[in-house]
């Protein structure tokens, strides 16, 4: 039974990878969820489902956010920008792929969209040496790689040299 | 792993969000959602209605002057950080953002939201405490303002009614003289702290003249160091340090003790943190960048 105030369902539009959105969804539906299940980007991917492990990292309103401990309805009115939006359609890598790539700053994968969208979302100059990159790279996991691979990548995408301080 | 369901509320103002919350007695406030969403992911907190207050009117409100620092309840902790007029006027806010969660967290978590979740081990209530800021909070009743020092009363469980919102807090200008700062030690980057020290030092003529020290992650809500904030005082540089070691030890005699850290090494690294807080205060903050 619905409350005086609110609703379980709720109407949202939400400009996704450039393309505008508009869906009745559930209040309780995680933008995670949103993104994968309701528009079918199944780039995004869900590790931990409690912010832990920014594996779910997508980008709103310009700002790299954990989808899964964002509801869909508080994107509402959102531009949210998710790794299918990184390559060109052509198949054409962004450098920070490319790095990626290059670096084998990977191996099972299931981590790199929410590192590559994290990077996405900050402004290089303001990462000048290696301390500073891990430091932004903290909030996303990886299990495989130790992390080397991806720092090297980073630095070597956004020229970056030197080595960590501590 | 998904919410249970409630009914979600997106309120226009102030008033329609308080009388929102007072209309069901499992309402919750929704700011940036960063602790609770993934609460109510594991089930842990399931509410009826959600109030969403981000859109309410005022709320946006980020105001850094020469008294101190407005910061509205919409206001998000990269925001705060980020903002070179909040840096100049209180430097321990930087101090303490840099320990919040991670970037992503930060860039939707808000500050005032973190003062009203209240988690033991979380830097802002200390932090607020220590430096001596005031929160405006809004209820049916109308509107009241509380100190930080004295709104914690336990673990997620503070001076706050379940019908009131914290709408805004406001943190002192550090007067001239004054070194705040906020450190804690943590198992990785991000996580919350095994121990933390949110310290606002009054230094003068090489000395600490007196000082606010505040405990966190020790044990069910942040606490004033007494014995400590005594032992610190005429501390000066080349001073003899186990005496302030063993004052925040004996502060912490009630430390918990569980997966992360036993009792003992909780009280010994707030001893330690309290050491390495006294040595940059009186050489001039070294070390404390934000």
């Amino acid at each position: 039974m619905a409350g005086e105030y609110g609703s379980r369902e709720v109407d949202l539009t939400v400009t996704v990878n450039g393309a505008e959105v508009s869906r009745r969804v559930p209040a309780r539906l995680l933008l995670s969820d949103f993104i994968r299940d309701v528009i079918g980007l199944t780039g995004t991917h869900v590790g931990c489902e409690h912010g832990y492990c920014g594996a779910c990292t997508v980008i709103v309103d310009g700002d790299a956010v954990r989808s899964c401990s964002t509801l869909a309805v508080q994107a509402d009115g959102s531009t949210v920008r998710t790794v299918e939006d990184l390559a060109s359609a052509g198949g054409e890598l962004t450098p920070m792929q490319q790095a990626f790539h290059d670096n084998h700053a990977m191996q099972c994968g299931f981590c790199t969209a929410g590192f590559l969208m994290t990077l996405e979302s900050v402004d290089p100059a303001d990462y000048q040496d290696v301390d500073q990159v891990v430091e932004l790279l903290s909030g996303n996991l990886c299990r495989c790689t130790g992390y080397q691979n991806i720092v090297k990548a980073v630095c070597s995408a956004w020229e970056v040299e030197g080595r960590r301080s501590g | 792993m998904k919410p249970a369901p409630f009914d979600y509320f997106r309120p226009a103002t102030v008033g329609e969000a308080a009388a929102a919350l007072s209309s069901s007695d499992s309402a919750k406030v929704l700011a940036g959602g960063q602790s609770l969403i993934p609460s109510m992911n594991f089930r842990l907190s399931q509410p009826s209605l959600l109030v969403d207050i981000r859109g309410a009117a005022g709320l946006d409100v980020l105001e850094a002057g020469p008294d101190g620092v407005t910061i509205g309840a919409a206001v998000t902790q990269s925001r705060v950080k980020d903002s070179e007029a909040v840096y100049s006027a209180v430097p321990g806010l930087r101090r303490a953002l840099r320990f919040v969660g991670h970037l992503q967290i930060r860039n939707r978590g808000t500050v005032c939201g973190s003062l009203a979740h209240a988690d033991p081990a979380a830097e802002l209530p200390a932090l607020a405490m220590a430096a001596g800021a005031r929160l405006t909070i809004r209820g049916p009743a109308g509107e009241r303002t509380a100190d930080a020092d004295g709104f914690y009363l336990g673990p997620y469980w503070t001076g706050l009614e379940p019908s009131e919102i914290i709408t805004g807090v406001f943190f002192p200008a550090e007067p001239p003289g004054t070194v705040t700062t906020v450190d804690e030690i943590a198992r990785r980057s991000g996580d919350f702290a095994v121990a933390g020290l949110a310290a606002s030092f009054a230094v003068e003529g090489g000395a600490v003249a007196g000082a606010r020290l505040v405990g966190f992650g020790v044990n069910g809500r942040p606490n004033r160091l007494a014995a400590a904030e005594s032992a610190v005082r005429g501390f000066r540089t080349g001073a003899v340090e186990k005496d302030l070691y063993e004052a925040a030890y004996e502060d912490a005699a009630d430390a918990v003790e569980d997966v992360h850290a036993d009792s003992e090494y909780r009280r010994e690294a707030l001893g330690a943190l309290l050491v390495r807080a006294a040595r940059a205060a009186v050489s001039g903050g070294a070390g404390m960048e934000g």
